[in-house]
């Protein structure tokens, strides 16, 4: 909280929050000493079901509503005390559909850069170029109203960066779209990634987008972050095979047993499944199931697969993310 | 201010793409005058001979008034249509003063209510109204127009700004708007209603803005028999502190929206 001085150089920190927290009403706790530190160029997926505080944490950052804990520095600014810097310094993307369907796809894209002050001739030149780059050239001066879902969700995307802002911020970007609508706006993002340095944090609770779009990901589940790092380490964690056991018994004790096995990366237990990482699960399989026969543990179900961001996020909150 | 402007700019064109919304809010003010106007003139005409015309110049103001509030119910519930669709999020994490997002809207209503009020009162020199034709008259009743309508697109936003359920905003501004129109000089002289009603006139800025538009657009001479004016920077500061707390709701309720 010391550093950074806007200038949004690589490695230096875009977003950097500490102990932000926000109760609803004095009682509903939404966020809760939630810490981020993400890096200028990278991409940062918060990922979590509904209601984990997702999109509370996106409006305390992006200074839609003021924490009532702690505070951030986004693109170098404080959010409380700096908020029209915030607001200049950064493009937003709300998880609903957020579109005036009067107006047609330029007339949005003008009017936005109106709003932040962007000349005549910048505005024009900006949304043909996020126009075209969006692929809705043509569709351009039709009216919003005759839109699909997935030429709203990209007209949002080329709003968003409109302004050249430094951070980018997607709320949910392809919430309720199919899937091949999802895998252009995840190459939009790739390539805008790419090309630009663009900082950008997205929040998803699709395990599928934040493994493939994301540089770092974090878990966070009841307002706080409670797992963090690149996909491949989250997964590294679980062990190269997850070996997953559903019965009835007594599970400490099990897991305790299964613990001592040499073979065993991590075991945890969670909602009646015990999740089971170890070196190789098809030849570890017999030895798991052995285990459980010597003390009684009857096993309903059980299974072998490589680990995936599920059995992460499965490990840290207790639940399953359900994929779609 | 150009954020203001901006968002002035944006509803007006939303407008333009509808053009039975254009025709309903220029007809309507016409219905006004025409229905009500036309059948309270033949009433008067027909108990005092010779006084309809008169009675046409006395309840201009007060259809002025009437539109006015009407634009601004408009306002607000183009506002609450914005909030619940999200659309205001675009303002609120753009850089720019809370208070230009609330007068870009507000705004938009005052250009219509002026619009409306010229239709009027071009209406009611059809009908035969006595205007009084000054140039600075006409500047000034439309400034205090102008004012009015602030006020109450600041209050109808203020209310928009609380509530997300149309039916309710709806029936709180009705309990605004009968008792804003009819606790007023507006349909008949003050100097006729008992004293509970004189009182209540006297505490509503329509009663203000129909006095000054009598004395800065009507040709006063017409007015007087009915009725007694009261000072002209009297109405002006009524409508100028109307106007600040319209606007200064508007911006509480807003605030606490967003909190």
């Amino acid at each position: 909280m010391n550093h950074s001085d806007g200038t949004g150089q690589f490695g230096e920190l875009a977003i950097e929050a500490t102990g932000l927290g926000k109760t609803y009403d004095k009682e509903i706790l939404a966020v809760n000493d939630l810490g981020l530190a993400i890096e200028s160029g990278q991409i940062y997926a918060l990922l979590g079901p509904n209601g984990a505080g997702k999109t509370t944490t996106i409006s305390m950052l992006t200074t839609m509503i003021k924490p009532t804990e702690g505070t951030a520095r986004v693109a170098g600014f404080d959010i409380l005390r700096e908020d029209d810097k915030v607001r200049a310094s950064i493009g937003v993307t709300f998880q609903e559909t957020v579109l005036d369907n009067d107006l047609t796809g330029r007339q949005a894209l003008d009017f936005h850069g109106k709003l932040y002050g962007q000349s005549r001739s910048r505005r024009r030149e900006r949304s043909e170029q996020l126009l075209g780059l969006v692929e809705l050239g043509e569709a351009a001066d039709r009216r919003i109203s005759t839109y699909s879902g997935g030429m709203k969700r990209r007209l949002e995307l080329a709003r968003g960066l409109m302004t050249e802002p430094e951070i980018l911020f997607l709320d949910e970007p392809t919430l309720g779209l199919d899937p091949q609508n999802r895998t252009s706006i995840w190459d939009y993002i790739r390539d805008l990634k790419q090309r630009t340095g663009l900082t950008l944090l997205l929040t998803t609770h699709y395990m599928d987008e934040a493994k493939k779009l994301a540089d770092m990901v974090g878990i966070i589940d009841n307002g706080n972050i409670v797992a963090e790092g690149t996909p491949r380490q989250l997964i590294d964690q679980m062990g190269s095979d997850v070996i997953s056991i559903n019965g009835h018994g007594d599970r400490g004790q099990l897991l305790e047993k299964l613990q001592e096995l040499p073979f065993v990366e991590a075991a945890s237990s969670n909602n009646n499944i015990i999740q089971v990482g170890v070196d190789a699960g098809n030849r570890r399989l017999v030895d798991v199931i052995s285990a459980a026969a010597d003390i009684d543990f009857t096993i309903e179900d059980i299974s072998v697969a490589k680990p995936s961001l599920n059995d992460v996020f499965l490990k840290h909150t207790g639940r399953q993310l359900r994929d779609m | 201010m150009s954020a203001t402007f901006t968002i002035w700019g944006k509803l007006t064109r939303k407008m333009i793409v509808h053009p039975e919304e254009i025709f309903g809010f220029m007809i309507q003010p016409v219905l006004w005058m025409v229905l009500f106007g036309v059948g309270m003139k033949s009433l008067i005409g027909s108990a005092v001979p010779g006084d309809g015309d008169y009675y046409i110049s006395f309840i201009l103001p007060g259809i002025v008034a009437l539109t006015a509030l009407g634009g601004a119910v408009g306002g607000g519930a183009a506002w609450q249509g914005e909030r619940i669709l999200g659309i205001v999020k675009e303002y609120i994490v753009a850089p720019i003063p809370r208070m230009s997002i609330l007068l870009g809207n507000a705004a938009s209503t005052v250009s219509k209510s002026l619009l409306q009020a010229l239709i009027i009162f071009i209406v009611g020199v059809l009908m035969g109204a006595t205007f009084s034709g000054t140039p600075l008259g006409w500047l000034e009743g439309l400034l205090l127009v102008a004012g009015y309508s602030l006020g109450f697109a600041g209050i109808s936003l203020a209310v928009a700004s609380r509530t997300d359920d149309p039916g309710a905003y709806h029936m709180m501004i009705m309990m605004l708007n009968l008792p804003l129109l009819f606790l007023s000089n507006a349909l008949y002289p003050l100097e006729s209603l008992p004293a509970w009603m004189k009182i209540g006139a006297l505490a509503n800025p329509t009663t203000y803005v129909v006095d000054g538009l009598r004395q800065t657009v009507l040709e006063s001479g017409s007015i007087e028999a009915g009725s007694e004016l009261m000072p002209l920077w009297l109405s002006f500061l009524v409508i100028a502190g109307f106007a600040a707390l319209g606007m200064g709701l508007a911006y509480a309720a807003f605030k606490k929206s967003i909190r």
